[in-house]
């Protein structure tokens, strides 16, 4: 499919931004083209300017922006050259545009049926009853109701889910040729984002339109991507096809970020070869400008510039070493983190409800939870977004006072409110928020933020206690001097663990601390905290939605759905069958490199509301059994090895059942043959 | 996995204040005008005493309201007093009470809002609603009210207007404080300290008020501007500082009844009044802009 004219393609695109009196250059000579019919997927950490490139390609030129070479080629004409009236005919109707976030990008205040209506009129799409049943059929295209009333609802009377569907329609109002998506499932839990993918798996099939795919999560694109291009500083460092990228990297970088994929079917534990170090675009070298962070590089990669080259069939590589180092690179591997026997209870939940609101508003968080924490164990909450993680964590910390039930550290209840706690019990239970940039006060200086909890719990703190917490968490101690504003998101979380180190906690709480990092930082992060877990002996009451850091980083583990447990047990034995239901949706939602495309169409997203006496799942449950699981609360099933799951089902039917993991084929030649 | 350290890369904190001249160029114009009027002002007050041609109520200095000459530019009042140096001599006064009546009612204002918008619940109704009712007085009114409330042995009494010119700003700069406050106390910064257990105070005062600055320095500036005309109306009503203290606005009432026979006995002290105000509203405008805010300017 890449012999075919092209739809649309880049040539030689260098873009800058300005940045003070000067100029910064985010895009250096960046070449190459989409393919009919074709999803082509660009890839980078943060800052390696791929939003930029979706930017151009919509012909959207920011005052801050200055194009400083280059052609996009699109249905004959140059988009940079085109004038406003010229874009305006062009986007929306040819080239369409999915965003991040369809909450900000959805207009609060106008109805979405509406919004749709805007762009067909602004194409000239008829009168307005053809606008109406045009934009019923594209959401029943995109799996929404196709309902008038639906039409009439406003955004925030839709989930993300559906709203991403709506943005999604938006750009297909007008029959694209060419639609860009950029990172449009990346504010989604993943069985949601899974939906949207296979949404747009649906769609390509069905229209044949080109797609570029904006992400960091290299481990989508190879749901969805027919080729991939990685971008580094600016650059394209490699352009392959996807099975091949994933199999057979050929830059050093890509290598890197292929490695750090936390993979959910690696039982080995941390991936073969992280990246290690950052993007630090004010020391590039004007040779190859990964040379810093690159294994392999010599002397010269610092000063010879690395330009595409062709590297097998179908295939580019900026690497002028890369035939050299296609040897697999030797594994750096850390075994996984010994389990740990936990004789000793840390932290005991007995019982615990969570209701927000009264009377009739009331809603409940947390039904009846009971789970124990041992000392020096890693402890992973997981579920989608809504489940109650983050609610158990607060009433842990004493940010929420439980309804009923109670809470031990070490033997000894906590009362539920933190200022009730005595201050020993605050020191010793300490949290890790999931966004950095919120958690640090950003008129302090990073030594003002480790320096206060030692001076706060133990009355005392010099210079070298802050050095030997930098240290700790792998930072250099020149960072003390610096505010949060100056440092990059993974800096900042390394920062924010740091500071909960130094109070010397028995648990510390971690709520999604990885989800607001790049792949490569987490990667550095989880490396971090497998260290900490192995030396300092901390348990940790890890939350989180993604099932393969969790593999890796915990002891054992419990589902939650609702507000109520699914399963809970020991890390292996919840991976593997039998499974509850609701962890077997989870497992098959993960997206894995080469895992096989869900062969699903578009599905309407179960609304089910969760009945008060019966299962929490039930409604949502592929493997429900009637009336039962309405009605009646599952029994827990409970095997020899200490693994719990609440269903209705024996557990000789869940195990049946299971149809995780879907191993992926083994061998390249086969996975070609499939492509 | 090898136990990497990430080094520092230069941060942009040392560099940060280079070169004076090349800032002073970045500022807005208004800024550097506003600067100017306001560094004038000031040399004025601090070495005024000094060269002024005569004494604040030297009389007998000029022919009374012989008008304006090159020997009294601002004229000369009823009782012979030479109204340049009586404005220069008042320059003093008026700026020293004006910035501490609104420093007096800045510390109280952000004190009162801060508490009140990280406390939340009813604490937080009972003073903002308090405030409200303070606020929904015109702060004419309210500032008289206070000096009739104080009594006849406080009235002319400069602790007393500083007092007043504190009553009335410390409600408005508190509602700003608070609206800070609310924004801030939700950030996971105050849960973290809220969760360490410290203080409401220790909270308001190391994670609160330094994300407050920025807001405070521009509400400061902002009152500050209008405390002056506030003095001023003070005087002029005759509930401010009393005769011969060479206060503006007082000076102002003191002439208004030759305002057609020497003009310019009015328009002296009024010129100094107004060339003030204009100078900190545009510093303050300057200064909200620097700071990446904005500010309605106009008549409170």
């Amino acid at each position: 499919m890449i012999d075919a004219e092209p739809v649309i393609s880049v040539e030689g695109l260098s873009v800058s931004y300005r940045q003070g009196a000067g100029f910064l250059r985010v895009v250096e000579d960046v070449s190459f083209a989409v393919a009919p019919g074709e999803v082509f997927g660009l890839v980078g950490e943060s800052g390696c300017g791929k939003s930029t490139i979706a930017l151009q390609m919509l012909g959207y030129r920011p005052p801050a922006m200055r194009t400083d070479a280059g052609a996009i080629k699109f249905e004959g004409r140059d988009l940079l050259d085109l004038d406003r009236a010229g874009l305006d005919r062009v986007r929306g109707a040819r080239i369409a545009f999915v965003p991040q976030n369809p909450t900000t990008a959805l207009n609060p205040g106008i109805r979405v049926g509406d919004q749709i209506d805007e762009i067909l009129a602004a194409h000239g799409a008829g009168d307005s009853r053809v606008r109406v049943a045009r934009t019923l059929d594209l959401f029943g295209l995109v799996g929404l109701p196709a309902k008038l009333d639906f039409l009439r609802r406003y955004p925030h009377q839709l989930s993300g889910g559906q709203q991403q569907r709506v943005c999604i329609a938006m750009a297909l109002a007008c029959d694209p040729a060419f639609v860009v998506l950029d990172e449009p499932t990346t504010g989604l839990d993943v069985t949601t984002q899974e939906q949207i993918v296979a949404l747009l798996i649906d769609l390509r099939a069905r229209l044949r339109m080109s797609m570029l795919y904006v992400t960091h999560d290299l481990g989508l694109l190879s749901q969805i991507a027919d080729r991939v291009g990685v971008m580094y500083a600016g650059r394209m460092v490699e352009i392959a096809p996807t099975a091949e990228l994933f199999t057979d990297p050929k830059h050093p970088y890509t290598r890197g970020l292929v490695g750090s994929i936390p993979r959910i079917e690696d039982r080995s534990g941390l991936p073969a070869r992280p990246l290690r170090g950052l993007l630090q675009r004010h020391e590039l070298p004007k040779g190859c400008p990964f040379a810093p962070r690159c294994d392999w590089a010599t002397q010269e990669c610092f000063e010879v510039r690395q330009e595409l080259e062709p590297a097998g069939a179908a295939r580019e590589v900026a690497c002028w070493r890369w035939p050299e180092i296609s040897v697999p690179p030797d594994a750096r591997a850390v075994s996984q983190a010994p389990e740990i026997d936990h004789a000793e209870t840390l932290l005991a939940i007995d019982n615990v409800s969570v209701i927000y609101g009264s009377g009739r508003n009331a809603f409940v968080a947390l039904r009846d939870i009971s789970l124990d924490i041992g000392k020096g164990e890693t402890f992973a909450l997981v579920g989608e977004s809504g489940s109650g993680k983050s609610t158990l964590a607060r009433a842990v910390a004493g940010l929420i006072a439980p309804a009923e039930g109670t809470i031990g550290l070490s033997g000894k209840p906590l009362t539920g409110l933190v200022r009730n706690r005595t201050p020993e019990e605050r020191r010793l239970i300490q949290f890790v928020f999931q966004n950095p940039d919120a958690s640090l006060n950003p008129r302090a200086r990073i030594a003002k933020a480790l320096s206060r909890p030692l001076e706060f719990f133990f009355g005392r703190s010099s210079e070298a206690n802050v050095q030997a917490a930098l240290a700790d968490v792998r930072l250099d101690g020149k960072y003390a001097a610096r505010f949060p504003d100056e440092l990059s998101g993974g800096e900042r979380q390394r920062v924010a663990i740091a500071r909960g180190l130094v109070a010397e906690p028995s648990l510390l709480l971690c709520d999604e601390i990885l989800s607001a990092l790049d792949v490569s930082v987490q990667a550095s992060i989880l490396a971090l905290l497998q260290r900490l877990k192995i030396e300092r002996g901390i348990a940790m009451l890890f939350i989180s939605h993604d099932l393969a850091v969790v593999r890796m980083l915990a002891d054992r583990v419990c589902v939650l759905f609702r507000g109520d447990i699914m399963e809970i047990g020991r890390r292996d034995e919840v991976f593997s069958a039998p499974f509850h239901p609701y962890t077997h949706s989870l497992l098959e939602a993960v997206p894995t490199p080469l895992k096989p495309h869900p062969q699903r169409g578009a599905s309407v997203e179960a609304a089910g509301t969760p009945s008060a006496t019966g299962c929490a799942y039930a409604g949502r449950c592929a493997w429900q059994i009637g009336e039962i699981c309405e009605t009646e609360r599952p029994p827990w099933r409970e095997t020899g090895e200490g693994l719990r799951i609440r269903c209705h089902h024996s557990l000789e039917e869940l195990t049946r059942r299971a149809t995780w993991p879907n191993e992926p084929p083994t061998d390249t030649q086969d996975r070609r043959a499939m492509q | 996995m090898s136990a990497e350290t990430l080094s520092a890369p230069p941060g942009r904190s040392t560099s940060r204040w280079t070169s004076l001249p090349s800032l002073w160029r970045q500022t807005p114009l208004s800024f550097r005008i506003g600067l100017i009027v306001l560094v004038i002002h000031l040399l004025v007050a601090v070495t005024g005493p000094f060269w002024a041609p005569y004494g604040f109520s030297q009389m007998g200095t000029g022919r009374p309201l012989s008008g304006m000459s090159r020997v009294h530019p601002f004229g000369v009042d009823q009782l012979g007093r030479d109204i340049f140096s009586r404005v220069v001599h008042g320059s003093h006064i008026v700026i020293l009470l004006s910035l501490s009546g609104t420093f007096l009612g800045l510390v109280v204002g952000a004190v009162l809002g801060l508490f009140s918008g990280y406390v939340g619940g009813w604490i937080d109704e009972i003073i903002q609603r308090f405030l409200e009712a303070l606020i929904s007085i015109p702060f004419l009114v309210l500032a008289l009210i206070a000096i009739a409330a104080a009594g006849p042995e406080l009235s002319g009494n400069p602790v007393l207007i500083v007092l007043v010119v504190a009553l009335v700003y410390a409600p408005r700069i508190a509602r700003m404080a608070r609206s800070v406050a609310v924004d801030i106390a939700t950030r996971d910064h105050v849960t973290v300290a809220r969760l360490r257990g410290e203080s409401a105070w220790s909270v308001m005062r190391r994670e609160l008020l330094p994300n407050a600055t920025s807001v405070l320095l521009v509400e400061f500036a902002l009152r500050a501007g209008y405390a002056p005309v506030l003095i001023g109306s003070l005087g002029f009503l005759g509930f401010g500082l009393r005769p011969p203290t060479p206060e503006w606005g007082l000076m102002i009432s003191e002439n208004r009844a030759l305002i057609i026979v020497t003009p310019i006995t009015v328009l002296g002290p009024g010129l100094a009044l107004a060339s003030l105000v204009v100078g900190l509203n545009l510093f303050t405008e300057g200064l909200a802009r620097i700071l990446g805010r904005t500010v309605k300017l106009g008549v409170q």
